[in-house]
């Protein structure tokens, strides 16, 4: 495992405790899981997303994540409509392990409201709370 | 890492389960199991307490013919107690007459041998305990043997016709047996089994000297890819090969109605024990036990046995429970048949996506090809109950001919009988 401070967290990504990441492209929000958790994780082997459409709320279950140790799920990290889901992880459900913050990302969603965007946790403040969990 | 029966061990190592997993039978990988406990049995009566307390006939045990048992030759069986529930499963290796190490799981060192010395009345035989005292180490794949023989004093003279269950040397310096060395000096058992259903071997050596036999042999090996492996590989590989968890897929429940029936004393035509031993009268009285049957299903998707999760047949009626699920991220499905990154025939371009696979343990006896339902806190899963999973395993193959480079292995049409 990676020691907390050689988990790469993007300074301009938003974190949740839940460990997924969040990325205001525009007036849409692309969600992926960290650096920490998929090392963690390990191998994943099969990904479970939601379909375009959905919608869900913060803290909603959206998704899970097989790994060959144990199966997790994946938590909206704000209210939204989802608009994509990145299908390249069928097949290859490696990519969330090998670019966690490019390739890997899971979906893309239409927040809304941004005043749950602002309220995220900064990569500091994610690294801070990784700290605790130690 | 995990915590395992007092041991730490790594999950994984750097190259992640999966890529450790499909090395070991594509290529070699290597793993620390020094968590196994040796026990000794030496006496002129030391086969008739392991006769008593063993489930292998040690007088018809070795290979389909059922030959005795002889010095350098191993057979793979388990301990059970009077209700006929295993203590623990075992390899017990004939060193020489009236000379037998027995190689046990993680933490159960002190309870077989206590199980060994109270059947041992009236018997002239000493049983010790090695629990801490033997490192082991094991190196699985086809291309084990090419490692071996850079690391090995005499590597022909030492593998050379080696046969599946066989060994040579002992860990032990002083042990007549001793003759089989790693380094020109480091003496060690080397024994070619495993636990991953591919072909490989175990190292026993002593713990002063495990760290140099490990470290020359991923050295040798790094010029053929081999990487260390932990316990999750471990896990699926030996899944994926229909072999048992001691204390998961067997335990306290009768030792019977199973897929690993080479493990009991069998005659030929398998209607009867051709001796009697600890547990054996519950054993006969099989109707009334469980079944344990492997399955596989159709993507990786597993169900978690710790929720626990349960079986399910058509009507949704709870039948049985999961025993182990993992995902052997070395097979896939294409059309109705199962095809291994190692098989022959497999499509071309065949990139597997990972099937899950393990255990039930169900009330009456389900037929092979019968779809079941698992179902955990979280989801249901169809899969179906099997009499294998992976298939093309390497274990079997014949050792002259994984010896060298210039050899092919992956044909699989050379498997010892």
């Amino acid at each position: 495992m990676k020691e907390i401070d050689e988990v790469n967290l993007p300074e301009n990504f938003r974190y949740v405790e839940t460990h997924e990441w969040a990325r205001i492209a525009g007036d849409t929000v692309i969600v992926g899981i960290t650096d920490y958790a998929q090392d963690h994780l390990g191998d994943l082997t099969f990904i479970e997303l939601p379909q375009v459409g959905d919608v869900f709320q913060k803290g909603e279950q959206c998704g899970t994540l097989e790994s060959t140790k144990a199966v997790s799920d994946i938590f909206m990290p704000v209210s939204g409509e989802i608009l994509a889901v990145n299908g390249a992880l069928l097949d290859s459900p490696g990519l969330v392990n090998s670019d966690p913050y490019g390739d890997g990302w899971l979906l893309e969603l239409k927040p809304e409201n941004y005043e749950e965007i602002d309220a995220l946790l900064t990569a500091e403040a994610y690294r801070e709370m990784l700290g605790g969990l130690e | 890492m995990l915590e395992f029966s007092g041991w730490s061990m790594p999950l994984w190592y750097t190259a992640g389960a999966v890529a450790e997993h499909q090395i070991v039978i594509a290529g070699a990988g290597v793993f620390d199991t020094s968590h196994m406990s040796a026990i000794m049995i030496n006496g002129p009566e030391a086969f008739d307490l392991l006769q008593r307390c063993f489930t292998k006939d040690l007088n018809a045990c070795v290979s389909k013919s059922k030959t005795p048992l002889v010095p350098g030759r191993c057979v793979y069986g388990a301990y059970l107690n009077e209700m006929g529930e295993v203590l623990d499963d075992a390899i017990v290796y004939q060193v020489a007459q009236g000379n037998y190490t027995t190689i046990v799981n993680a933490g159960m060192g002190a309870t077989v041998s206590q199980h060994l010395k109270a059947h041992a009345a009236g018997l002239e035989v000493d049983v010790t305990d090695l629990t801490d005292k033997v490192g082991k180490m094991d190196i699985q794949g086809p291309l084990s043997a090419r490692v071996l023989m850079k690391v090995l004093k005499s590597p022909e003279a030492t593998l050379k016709d080696m046969a599946y269950f066989s060994f040579k040397g002992h860990f032990d310096e002083k042990s007549v047996a001793a003759n089989t060395f790693v380094h020109g000096t480091i003496p060690v058992l080397l024994s070619r089994s495993g636990y991953t259903g591919e072909f490989g071997f175990e190292i026993f050596v002593d713990p002063s000297q495990l760290v140099r036999v490990w470290e020359a042999v991923l050295e040798a090996g790094a010029s053929y890819g081999v990487i260390p492996c932990g316990l999750a590989a471990r896990d699926s590989l030996r899944t994926g090969a229909v072999m048992p968890l001691s204390h998961q897929d067997i335990g306290p429940c009768p030792f019977i109605n199973h897929p690993w029936p080479f493990a009991l004393p069998y005659s030929t035509d398998e209607t009867a024990f051709t001796k009697r031993f600890i547990g054996d009268r519950i054993l006969k009285l099989r109707e009334t036990a469980e079944h344990t049957h492997p399955f596989v299903g159709y993507d990786p998707r597993k169900v978690s046995v710790h929720d626990p999760a349960v079986v399910l047949d058509s009507d949704g009626e709870q039948i049985g429970v999961v025993l182990t699920c993992v995902a052997d991220m070395a097979i896939g499905r294409v059309g109705d048949r199962i095809y291994s990154i190692a098989s022959p025939d497999k499509p071309e371009g065949f990139q597997p996506r990972g099937l899950c696979c393990g255990f039930v343990r169900v009330k009456s006896r389900l037929s092979q090809g019968q779809e079941v339902e698992l179902s955990d806190n979280r989801r249901k899963i169809r899969v179906v109950i099997v009499d294998d999973i992976r298939p093309h395993r390497t274990a079997r193959r014949l050792i002259d001919e994984m010896m060298y480079d210039t050899n092919s292995y992956g044909d699989g049409r050379h498997n010892e009988t």
